[in-house]
């Protein structure tokens, strides 16, 4: 790699901004941040590379919820994000939809970096149940936008992030419920490419992976500890909520699944912990296996998995893939969007609303209530 | 539209959701004798908006086709139901200055009253299907027939329901297509209530018509629909949620609804696990019942709740500035529950926590066993509700004779 970096974590707007300040401590050094914004303040912290959008519309305001302002903001700073984006190969781009920033700038940013060669994972955060019609129609929109620019796009639900705490939990909880699996994700794929692996993989197998854009991504994470701590994280990864969001793609072709552990952690350990993965999730085309031992997670092991299908057979003649200048008339699939994902059956028809509430989504989700245990 | 004499033959057809039921019957004294019956899935409509009219019609002929078949009878004309969102309902009154000579009320001020309130334009672009009859008031005092009484002002009070004009056409056309008339649309929920509640009961009642797509509500008070309105959530939702929270196909979702499935959550049910296919064999998959009854029930009383919001919304629009309260006072009979999801486990008992009100499951009132389950309380009532709805037949006076003789009753 001619960069120290391999994987650019860009947070866009205020929510994604949020959440990269809180994940770059824990970060390991192959990761580069940078903060995107039209709220000035939102770009003060720390050591990050920042870049203020849309100075000339929003003066430093934010969008104010406005989508167009949002993008107006981001293609105004083409020439600096195109600057930014040069000669990363994975960018991860974090941000939460709803808003003006998010929803509007998102598929821009992933645009400009996708077309500088990078392979594009977003993770989008959408908003809750009862952040109202407008809010969720905004995040809606963007999804599908978003998910035609970027290589790979999980969908986090903030409903969901509700369940995974107790009833009377503080808020803060939830959120780093969440911060927890795109740490536990950028934790994974940033070693993956970091010498010293045990099973070491290159940037090239996750863009091999996520080559079709559009394609529905799978994603999970899980920690187990102690004994048979490798399968105790498998199996949480695959109870992992954000793997079974309603709808989401059940099996997927390829598998990239990375095994972080201790440095009791061996590789027949690893092993069995992929193999619980493929079970769950299949990866029968490939499975791009990462293991690592990282001394200081002790008796911990996690598990990071992502995972896409390739939803059409590639065309015969297929360009060479080059570090620069992806074909940009790559095929544009449908997406799997927040409608699948979370309306099951309901996919495809139009939201009913009722107090704010798109009531096609299961109650248990809006109410965030979480189901017992499977047997 | 009802002014015509009643038919001696009547056919109606409830379009629901997931299936389409049609019943055609003779009239003999004033009730019906069922001559042949007919149900099929409904294709191309999804959470009560129809999405495909093409398939929807032939659906429709295929029952229509099916009770002329069953009867060997022709049909000519029919009753359809309206359900849903689509068909919007709300109070129009008109008024009448009572003339001062003797300050009593004639027919002719009704009469007035009633064009005075039916004059009232429907919103741009819908048109008006039907007026139902609400309490007559006169100085503000409810009278059941105000000919003859004394008093100042009288005002007479419909629950008009429109919809959009486009809709309405197709809805006609779908079943002019084959050369029958729609003779007139009967509300769903009002249906319903029909086959299911007493004339005791229309003294205070609320009905929940819960079908797959959407669960409407009609509120009888004092005889009269004081109001009505429609939820577009359904059992289908509730087999979604299933089969979004245990990660299954519609079908098994649905199988494991009625199985296992229970508007209530008890605390014991998270001990219990389920088997999908019970042999155990290969495929088969185990279940926590705590999960099910806790999906379901969440789904369940949360539409209960949405109606129970929507009844009150509505009571507000017609008594601005009251504290509406939905208690046994106003409710003397409670809820009656009917609809395919009337079925569900403990529905009643859901209905009665959200509600506080005394809650029941209402079996349509019917001669033939087999339609005596709440999912056909919309087909039945619809025959009844033809057959009450239709004023009495007039005989007219005819030849000289008749009319002297008419002349002298006077």
């Amino acid at each position: 790699m001619s960069t120290p970096a391999s994987i650019l974590l860009v947070g866009l707007g205020g929510a994604g901004c949020s959440m990269v300040t809180r994940l770059s401590a824990q970060l390991p050094p192959e990761v580069a941040v940078a903060l995107l914004d039209t709220d000035a303040r939102s770009l003060s912290a720390g050591t990050a590379a920042t870049l203020q959008l849309g100075r000339a519309q929003t003066r430093g305001m934010g969008t104010g919820g406005e989508a167009a302002l949002g993008l107006a903001s981001a293609e105004s700073e083409e020439a600096a994000l195109r600057r930014l984006f040069a000669g990363v190969p994975v960018v991860v781009l974090v941000t939460g939809l709803g808003g003006g920033t998010g929803s509007g700038a998102a598929s821009v940013v992933a645009g400009y970096a996708a077309e500088c060669g990078a392979t594009v994972l977003s993770f989008a955060t959408m908003p809750f149940s009862h952040e109202g019609e407008r809010r969720m129609r905004q995040a809606n929109d963007a999804t599908v936008k978003l998910g035609q620019k970027c290589h790979g796009l999980v969908v986090v639900h903030n409903d969901l992030l509700l369940q995974q705490v107790s009833p009377d939990a503080p808020l803060s909880e939830s959120f780093a419920a969440a911060d927890n699996w795109v740490g536990g994700a950028l934790r994974g794929l940033a070693s993956a490419f970091a010498p010293g692996a045990l099973i070491a993989v290159d940037p090239a197998a996750l863009r091999s992976l996520l080559s079709t854009p559009g394609s529905p991504t799978l994603f999970a994470y899980g920690v187990g500890q102690g004994e048979g701590a490798a399968l105790k994280a498998a199996r949480a990864a695959c109870d992992c909520p954000l793997a079974h969001a309603p709808g989401a793609v059940a099996k997927v072709a390829s598998l990239f699944v990375t095994v972080a552990g201790g440095s009791a952690m061996t590789s027949t350990e690893a092993f069995e912990a992929v193999a619980a993965i493929r079970a769950r999730f299949g990866g029968e085309t490939s499975t791009v296996l990462c293991a690592r031992i990282e001394p200081t997670l002790g008796d911990r092991i996690e598990v990071s998995v992502l995972g896409a299908s390739l939803p059409a057979p590639k065309p015969p003649a297929k360009p060479k893939k080059g570090a620069k200048a992806e074909d940009p008339a790559q095929p544009i699939f449908e997406f799997a969007t927040e409608e699948s994902m979370r309306r099951g059956l309901f996919g495809g028809t139009p939201m009913t609303f009722i107090d704010g509430q798109d009531v096609d989504v299961p109650a248990y989700i809006r109410k965030a209530v979480r189901l017992p245990p499977a047997p | 539209m009802t002014s015509k004499p009643l038919p001696s033959l009547i056919a109606v057809i409830d379009v629901g959701t997931h299936k389409t039921a049609s019943l055609l019957g003779q009239i003999i004294d004033g009730k019906a004798r069922m001559l042949s019956f007919s149900e099929r899935r409904t294709d191309g409509v999804v959470k009560g908006t129809v999405t495909d009219l093409e398939k929807l019609t032939q659906c429709v002929h295929e029952v229509v086709n099916d009770i002329e078949r069953g009867s060997g009878r022709a049909v000519e004309q029919i009753y359809l139901s309206l359900s849903g969102p689509a068909a919007e309902g709300e109070r129009v009154k008109g008024f009448v200055a009572v003339p001062a000579h003797d300050g009593k009320v004639t027919a002719k001020d009704v009469t007035e009253a009633i064009q005075s309130a039916k004059r009232l334009e429907p919103p741009a672009g819908r048109t008006t299907i039907l007026y139902m009859r609400q309490p007559t008031m006169l100085d503000n005092r409810p009278v059941s027939n105000p000919v003859g009484m004394a008093g100042k002002r009288l005002e007479v009070n419909f629950w008009r329901v429109t919809m959009e004009e486009g809709n309405m056409r197709m809805r006609v056309g779908m079943v002019n297509g084959m050369s029958i008339k729609v003779r007139d649309f009967i509300l769903a929920s009002h249906a319903a209530a029909c086959a299911t509640a007493s004339d005791a009961d229309k003294q205070g009642v609320l009905v929940i018509d819960m079908g797959a797509g959407t669960t409407d509500w009609i509120l009888y008070y004092k005889e009269h629909i004081l109001c009505a309105g429609s939820i577009p959530v359904g059992g289908e939702h509730l087999t979604n949620d299933l089969s979004v929270a245990l990660r299954i196909s519609r079908e098994t979702a649905e199988d494991l609804k009625l199985r296992f499935g229970s508007a209530m959550h008890r605390e014991n049910d998270v001990n219990q696990t389920i088997w999908k296919d019970g042999d155990k064999g290969v495929g088969d998959q185990q279940f926590n019942r705590g999960t099910i009854t806790q999906v379901l029930s969440l789904r369940y009383q949360e539409t209960i709740e949405f109606v129970r919001k929507d009844v009150l919304r509505r009571l507000e629009a017609i008594f601005p500035g009251h504290a509406v309260k939905l208690d046994q006072n106003m409710i003397p009979s409670g809820v009656i529950l009917t609809g395919g999801s009337a079925s569900l486990a403990d529905a009643a008992d859901a209905v009665q926590v959200v509600m506080g009100l005394s809650a029941r499951v209402g079996i349509p009132n019917f001669e033939n066993e087999s339609l005596r389950k709440p999912e056909y309380a919309g087909v039945v009532g619809l025959m009844t509700a033809a057959i009450t709805d239709a004023p009495p037949p007039v005989r007219r006076p005819r030849g000289f004779l008749a009319q002297l003789k008419e002349i002298f009753r006077l």
